[in-house]
């Protein structure tokens, strides 16, 4: 019994290992038919006739499911338009964000569309896009404020709140405090954007700043007005992600998203869902 | 009347993630049944070699959290064979129910008399056939009680299958509700229809408990 | 006439042990077809074990066993086959708890033998009425007395047509008033031409049924006699005193 155990102990942990080895081979394999030996990515999304997108559809208005289940938002209606230009057929997969990118390394997705930005930590994992758009910061006041904001350092010297550890709360200790704009007492960090945003209501802080989108949907939601919208306090924009060197794919897309963000076919797409 | 509109629209979006939840559920709970058998019989008629393997699977699959399994199922094995998310899941959730299900049956078979299998021996079963249909018959019916416990969570782990991509009723209700912004709507939808389905299951239970129990 | 004489069973020097306990120390024994062998010894004598050998379900550790005169002790017998052919009737009865007195004596016939479920039924229905249980057919064992078990697992071994009948203390988880039904039933056989080992102390039974008493103690026949002999002149000590505690007991007993 005592023996068996420790075979059998052997024979799971031989298991594991033999998974571990075969993760570490290029996981571009599915979904779609073997492809032909050589073949990149572009060419097996050709092949097969579509192209298997996962999203998380929690986000709107980026990413959401209508009353009829159908995908809707701006990065569902850009990755369509993607699918025409590229001559495939676009298969949308929900999944948590969480499992978004585990998904795209083990080769269950072509491409990652889901306002994600591309960190170093990811960028450890996945390969990005350019960004389709520009990450947009929102500063928002209450209804009855009378601030007047035409550029990000117009705030200064006002209570500002923002979100704990995040790329807003860095750019306000680094252009507003460090620089001696904003005393330091004046800068309220909060767990939550929608707490700020109860505050900046009640007159107990003047400013919120935030994500752009976000701020908008918050500002409906408690009243608050938005004096400015930027992108000069955010970093990066939003990519799709794709499995790590899939180096046609990412040429063809590059390609097709410098394309409409020429041609304004973003452009027209955002405001079509409300966007900034 | 937008409040009832909306409870409406609401109810009837979540509601087919009922047929999901139910679809994983089933799934989940026959492949646990299987599995938890037949490890349930290694376990308790196995030889040494069979009893450790049996052994192995119920100590690290009942150490893993359900979630990691169905993890590593959708991403390591359905590596080899291209499973959707539902099978994936669905076979995932039964294969750590099955864990479960040996152990709820191992207490079965032990609490068989052992007479029961001498008897059957003595008429000339082999050990096979007396197990069938001696031993599993009996054992089924005492490990009805427990069984019906491991249902209603099986059916509540199926919440779990997400992770993958399945959209049962809880992520429908994450949908709705990032779209309408009512999540309190939304989520207490999802935990009336879980209600329902618990009771409905928990009764069919009692109903069979009832009916076949083993008098001794 | 030799065929009329062969043994229907023969067993030579059986020695069995369970661990460090040895329970049959070279028993021999030969059963003629039609014999009523009645096995009496004190508790730990090896008297089950013996019957559990005989069947197979614990084969012996050593020496030899035929049946109609196949060696079923030889290498490459199928134990099954040759249960179907011994009958076993257990102390506690060992009714499957999950079916009927019908369907505990119809698994065999359906599984084991066979059998459609028409022709079982028929046969089953058969051999309940020869224990006269047909009105309990349908009745679960937990609705049936201590004898109506039994009876029904007379039922259940006859129903596979067998060639001799064990019966392991058939009477002494019954209470009193009950043991009468089942002696019976086993009487009836006995008139009937089955071959049967009886462990039992039912010395009634065994003065009027027995066509010889078998003494065991310590793992070997002491004596064995027809049951004149045996009750009226032992010719061992032993023998005689282990026979007047029991006749003692019977009818202080009653």
């Amino acid at each position: 019994m005592k023996k068996h155990i420790v075979m059998s102990m052997l024979l799971i942990a031989a298991l594991l290992a033999l998974s571990a080895c075969t993760a570490v081979q290029p996981a571009a394999q599915q979904p779609g038919a073997a492809p032909a030996e050589g073949s990149g990515k572009l060419a097996q999304i050709k092949a097969a006739g579509k192209i298997v997108v996962g999203t998380s559809a929690d986000y709107p208005p980026y990413e959401s499911i209508d009353a009829d289940g159908n995908f809707v938002g701006f990065d569902m209606d850009l990755i369509r338009a993607i699918g025409e230009r590229l001559g495939v057929e676009v298969e949308i997969q929900d999944m948590p964000f969480d499992s978004l990118i585990a998904a795209l390394q083990e080769g269950k997705l072509d491409a990652v569309i889901a306002a994600m930005q591309a960190t170093a930590e990811r960028e450890e994992k996945v390969d990005f896009t350019i960004p389709y758009r520009m990450t947009k910061d929102a500063f928002a006041a209450a209804q009855n404020s009378t601030l007047v904001m035409e550029k990000p350092e117009d705030a200064a010297g006002h209570s500002i709140g923002v979100q704990t550890g995040t790329v807003q709360e860095r750019w306000v200790q680094e252009n507003l405090v460090a620089t001696g704009l904003t005393p330091a007492d004046k800068v309220f960090s909060y767990e939550r954007a929608d707490q700020a945003a109860l505050d900046v209501a009640n007159g107990r802080i003047e400013l919120l700043l935030m994500d752009a989108e976000p701020a908008m949907e918050l500002a409906k939601q408690t009243g608050l007005k938005i004096l400015l919208i930027t992108e000069s306090t955010a970093e990066g924009g939003k990519s799709i992600a794709i499995p790590k060197g899939a180096s046609d794919l990412k040429a063809e897309l590059d390609r097709i998203i410098q394309e409409m963000l020429e041609d304004g076919t973003i452009q027209r797409i955002q405001e079509a869902n409300g966007l900034p | 009347m937008d409040f009832v509109q909306n409870l409406v629209t609401t109810f009837n979006f979540i509601l087919q993630g009922v047929w999901v939840t139910i679809g994983v559920t089933l799934v989940a709970l026959s492949v646990g049944l299987v599995f938890g058998v037949a490890m349930a019989m290694a376990r308790v008629y196995g030889n040494s070699f069979l009893q450790a393997v049996a052994a192995v699977y119920s100590v690290i699959v009942r150490a893993v959290p359900v979630v990691v399994i169905i993890f590593i199922l959708f991403f390591v094995i359905a590596r080899f064979v291209n499973l959707s998310p539902f099978w994936a899941g669905s076979l995932a959730l039964g294969f750590a129910s099955g864990a479960y299900q040996s152990e709820i049956f191992r207490g079965a078979f032990q609490a068989v008399p052992p007479g029961q299998m001498i008897a059957a021996r003595a008429i000339g079963m082999s050990k096979l056939q007396a197990i069938q249909s001696i031993i599993l018959p009996q054992a089924v019916r005492l490990a009805l009680p427990a069984w019906g416990n491991e249902a209603t969570l099986v059916l509540k782990d199926s919440t779990l299958v997400f992770v993958v991509g399945v959209p049962e009723i809880l992520r429908r209700a994450q949908q709705v509700s990032a779209r309408t912004l009512e999540p309190f709507m939304a989520f207490s939808v999802a935990m009336l229809l879980y209600l329902i389905l618990t009771l409905v299951t928990t009764q069919v239970l009692q109903w069979f408990e009832r009916r076949y129990r083993l008098q001794m | 006439m030799s065929t009329a004489t062969a043994p229907i069973l023969r067993i030579e020097n059986i020695h069995k042990s369970f661990g460090e306990t040895r329970v049959l120390t070279g028993i021999s024994l030969t059963v003629q077809p039609q014999e009523v062998v009645v096995l009496v010894g004190p508790s730990g004598s090896g008297k089950s074990t013996l019957l559990r050998c005989i069947n197979l379900l614990s084969p012996p550790d050593s020496g030899r066993i035929w049946l109609e005169e196949q060696e079923i002790t030889a290498p490459g017998v199928n134990p099954d086959k040759v249960r179907q052919r011994i009958g076993m009737v257990f102390q506690d009865f060992n009714l499957f708890n999950h079916l009927t007195a019908l369907g505990n004596v119809m698994i065999g016939l359906t599984k084991v033998r066979k059998m459609s479920k028409k022709e079982a039924h028929d046969l089953a229905m058969f051999e309940l009425e020869r224990v006269g249980l047909v009105d309990r057919a349908h009745h679960y064992p937990a609705q049936l007395s201590g004898g109506q078990k039994q009876r029904v697992a007379i039922a259940r071994a006859l129903g596979m047509d067998p060639h001799m009948m064990l019966f392991d203390e058939p009477t002494s988880a019954l209470d009193p008033e009950l043991t009468g039904e089942v002696l019976e039933v086993m009487q009836q056989l006995a008139r009937e031409g089955m071959t049967m080992i009886v462990v039992s102390h039912e010395m009634g039974f065994a003065r009027q049924v027995a066509s010889r008493v078998v003494f065991m103690e310590g793992g070997v026949v002491v004596e064995e006699g027809t049951p004149t002999q045996m009750f009226e002149q032992p010719v061992h000590e032993r023998t005689r005193v282990f026979l007047r505690k029991i006749a003692d007991m019977d009818s202080g007993g009653r």
